[in-house]
């Protein structure tokens, strides 16, 4: 196990290397193609050459190479991956530390993901495995009615239907109901509040997860069905264990590794869930911030941040491999 | 099997363990504060250091954090001493004797004095720094010596040569002498901008510090500022000058997506400020209790269209660019657009405004189809099988707008047209390096009230230079000319005719002014928006707790 994980890390820094490089070359590109953010700095003024110039200066990007379409900018690449080396993720275009950028987004970001996974795993979880427990039933028809239905409301649908018709309502209501300072108004306000980054997270959270369920649903239903008609399940009942014990030890369990694996895929798709979700409900987060980094041709905040974000998902996909071995005892790292 | 299962528990646990620490609310809910002032800025602002403020959120949180020379009349635009006492010009407006009012302190106690103001504009002016307002102070006298050269390719070989306006003399505590690098009538009014703001000497000691915890002189004080979510400033208790306001702190929300969308929160009572997404335009405006807390303004920045004179086209002939203005139904286009929160521009200078702005000074500001055709023959037509390119900046609001008048030109000449919509970098960048082929859009934010101001960009310098290749030798020598007149008034009228000249010739063509409104909540009294900046006063408001 322990040679398997040096392994998957070494596979890991190659992969984020070359997935900086990458990126460092795109935003290089843009950079030459577009025009340098300099020039968008002064906006509707004339500005001198002069003037741009030291804004260029200012900004990082007074290396020549930014001028000549084509050139891979390789000095500016090294000398970036030699701060990174040295735990210094640099500024953003206006000198803000990326570190520090990161470190006010992210936790939001985390906030929303978490109550996400738990909309996901409990929805998908219950649902999907009481369709399959009473496959055919009008019970199943109507969990898979609903993931439908689910699936052909894309998440900014529901969250402008959310913070515009019923937020607002339902936020007046509780108030009323419940008093001005207490919990469950800020569970419905409109917008995220960064002091109380929690109960103003569950509302947009939950949706977003919601929206994403419904194919972990059909998802958790088809695994357990497999599982169902499995020699593995029909050997249990018939050494005669309760029908719980055969469906939490044996159907729930080995059907969870396709799930598992969902979580890890989704999380990336989630991201982009985020942009949409961060930027309609105000919340200062990730997505957020690498939408308007990419807007914004600033090439020190995409590459900090994706490399944070990259270095996290490999994190993450260890620990989903290392996961299925816990999961099937078949699975084994040698 | 047996460890397994206790290998799998222990995960389980920690997984556990890990999402409970990581996933536990620990927010409160806190109980009744001060009496704030609630409202928005926009998420991307990323100073307030006063010289290297230009957008409209850093300007108007500066506007109650430090105070200026001059203040503008909210009526009038007219400028008014504040921290000056006095600001007096020599005979033919070169040299000008600024006296500051005594015992002013910033918010950490050093004195407000001339050094404070000669520290700050010095380090503006010098080009080294790339500051936003580096090109105010090109007016001192000393501003060329302080800006880096550049080689042909714009990369910079030598620093500037100087640190210090030699054009700035602190002739005692109070007293601060600016010689201008040649005469210009309106300099008083320029100096309530926010780069004209004093700096103490802490802020220049750790520039990036105080530009994320200003020092100010003003009414208040940012107490904290969560960079991108939220700014809180409170009332400074020493503030000894006469716009002290009525409430205790103001409190503004971060908005990644701009003015309406804490629209919401507006109606859930969370902001006191906001106006409503288009959408919702016509709903605000029938709610009989909501019209009451509303106040609008025409704005004072224009849109207008630009030609890239630099290339071979129809568009060199102004009888082409009078067809193009006369078939442009503004008023049309204005009123089916954006709830009408715009006015038809038909003048350079915002009229009314600010001193010297008249409407009507376009005389092919018109909807005219018939004139338009008539002028499009003289100039011999459009070439057969050729598209009108439209090029503009990213932004939807904007995008409507220009496809309606691309319409509205198809309709009339029948010139078909194509949008060529940038990415605003690029946008930006192609206008200066002269890259456009054929109309294109301008926006002009004006920086301080004086016609003055929406003039003098128009001047290249040489033929074929500037954004619109446009040059006048008439113009240029009139600029120079009002510049050196004796008085504000009489330099204000010679602008006039500069604009007069500008109508003539008829380089770009005015389309649109843009246009303040917001809706208050009923905590709100006396709310008045800024005629220049379009944004409320917050000094004057009137807040309930």
């Amino acid at each position: 196990m322990g040679r398997y994980i040096l392994r998957r890390a070494a596979q890991a820094v190659g992969t984020l290397l070359l997935v900086m490089f990458l990126l460092h070359l795109l935003t290089t590109v843009a950079i030459q193609l577009n025009g340098n953010p300099a020039q968008a700095f002064f906006g509707d003024k004339v500005a001198t050459p002069a003037q741009v110039a030291a804004v260029e200066q200012r900004f990082n990007l007074d290396d020549p190479c930014y001028d000549q379409v084509g050139n891979p900018c390789l000095g500016p690449f090294v000398e970036r991956l030699g701060q990174y080396a040295q735990g210094d993720f640099g500024t953003n275009l206006r000198g803000r530390e990326v570190s520090e950028i990161v470190a006010t987004a992210a936790p939001n970001t985390i906030r929303l993901f978490c109550v996400v996974l738990v909309t996901w795993l409990a929805l998908g979880m219950l649902l999907g495995s009481a369709a399959a427990r009473w496959r055919g039933s009008p019970g199943d028809h109507g969990i898979r009615l609903t993931s439908v239905l689910i699936d052909a409301f894309p998440v900014f649908v529901l969250l402008i239907v959310y913070r515009y018709v019923v937020a607002v309502p339902l936020n007046r209501w509780a108030e009323d109901t419940f008093g001005e300072n207490s919990w469950p108004p800020y569970w419905f306000k409109p917008s995220f509040d960064p002091d109380h980054p929690w109960a103003t997270v569950v509302v947009p959270g939950i949706l977003l997860g919601l929206a994403g369920s419904a194919a972990f649903i059909r998802l958790v239903r088809a695994s357990q069905l497999d599982s169902y008609q499995g020699d593995h399940v029909r050997t249990a009942r018939s050494k005669g264990l309760t029908e719980g014990r055969v469906v939490v030890h044996h159907v729930v369990r080995n059907s969870s590794v396709p799930v598992v694996t969902a979580v890890g895929l989704t999380f990336a798709e989630a991201l982009g869930g985020a942009v949409i979700t961060e930027g309609l409900m105000n919340i200062y987060g990730m997505g957020g911030v690498l939408w308007e980094a990419v807007r914004n041709d600033d090439v020190g905040l995409v590459l900090g941040v994706v490399t944070l974000l990259a270095a996290v998902t490999v994190v993450v996909m260890i620990v989903v491999d290392i996961a299925y071995a816990l999961l099937d005892p078949r699975i084994r790292y040698e | 099997m047996r460890q397994a299962r206790i290998t799998t528990l222990a995960a389980a646990a920690a997984v556990v363990a890990l999402t409970v620490a990581g996933c536990t609310p620990n927010d409160t809910v806190e109980g009744d504060g001060p009496v704030t002032l609630e409202t928005w800025i926009s998420q991307d602002m990323e100073t307030l250091f006063p010289g290297d403020a230009g957008a409209y959120d850093n300007i108007s949180v500066l506007d109650v954090v430090y105070d200026g020379l001059v203040r503008y009349d909210p009526e009038t635009t007219e400028p008014y001493n504040y921290v000056a006492e006095s600001i007096e010009p020599n005979d033919d407006n070169t040299v000008w004797t600024i006296k500051i009012k005594p015992d002013l302190t910033f918010q950490n106690g050093e004195p407000v004095d001339a050094d404070a103001f000669a520290r700050s504009w010095n380090y503006t002016a010098d080009g080294d720094n790339g500051l936003y307002s580096n090109y105010f102070f090109g007016i001192i006298e000393g501003y060329d010596e302080m800006q880096p050269t550049t080689d042909d390719d714009g990369n910079i070989t030598a620093e500037g040569a100087a640190d210090e306006l030699s054009g700035l003399k602190v002739t005692d505590d109070l007293t601060l002498e600016v010689t201008l690098a040649s005469p210009f009538a309106g300099f008083a009014t320029m100096l309530g901008y926010t780069g004209f703001f004093p700096i103490a000497q802490e802020c220049l000691d750790d520039v990036e510090k105080c530009a994320l915890e200003p020092i100010g002189n003003g009414p208040f004080q940012v107490t904290d500022w969560q960079q991108s979510q939220e700014l809180t400033a409170e009332k400074w208790a020493d503030y000894t000058l006469d716009e002290t306001p009525s409430y205790d702190a103001i409190h503004w929300t971060e908005y990644a997506a701009g003015e309406t969308a804490g629209w919401a929160d507006f109606k859930a009572g969370d902001l006191d400020l906001s106006f409503p997404p288009t959408a919702e335009v016509e709903s605000a405006k029938n709610d009989p209790e909501l019209s009451e807390r509303y106040v609008e303004k025409p704005g004072a920045s224009l849109t207008y269209l630009g030609f890239s004179g630099y290339t071979e086209g129809p568009w060199n002939d102004i009888e082409f660019r009078k067809a193009i203005s006369m078939a442009i139904d503004r008023e049309g286009i204005i009123s089916s657009l954006g709830s009408g929160q715009a006015t038809p521009a038909d003048s350079w200078v915002v009229p009314g405004g600010v001193p010297g702005g008249e409407a009507g000074t376009c005389e092919w500001c018109v909807y005219d189809p018939e004139a338009a055709k008539a002028a499009l023959e003289k100039a011999g037509g459009w070439p057969d099988g050729e598209k009108l390119q439209i090029s503009l900046g990213d932004d939807d609001a904007e995008v409507e707008y220009f496809t309606a008048i691309g319409n509205s030109i198809e309709e009339v000449l029948g010139i078909p047209y194509e949008l060529n919509i940038l990415p605003s970098d690029d946008y930006f960048s192609t206008r200066s390096a002269q890259g456009f082929d054929g109309m294109f859009r301008n926006n002009w934010f004006p920086d301080y009230p004086l016609n003055e101001n929406y003039l003098s960009f128009y001047a290249s310098g040489e033929p074929g230079a500037g954004h619109w290749g446009w040059y006048s030798e008439d113009f240029e020598t009139k600029l120079d000319e009002a510049a050196a007149a004796p008085s504000l008034d009489e330099s204000v009228a010679l602008y006039q005719e500069a604009e007069a000249i500008l109508a003539e010739e008829f380089p770009t063509i005015p389309f649109r002014w843009s246009f303040s409104a917001t809706y208050y909540s009923d905590r709100l009294e006396n709310v008045i928006l800024n005629p220049f900046s379009g944004a409320p006063i917050l000094r004057k408001i009137d807040v309930t707790a």
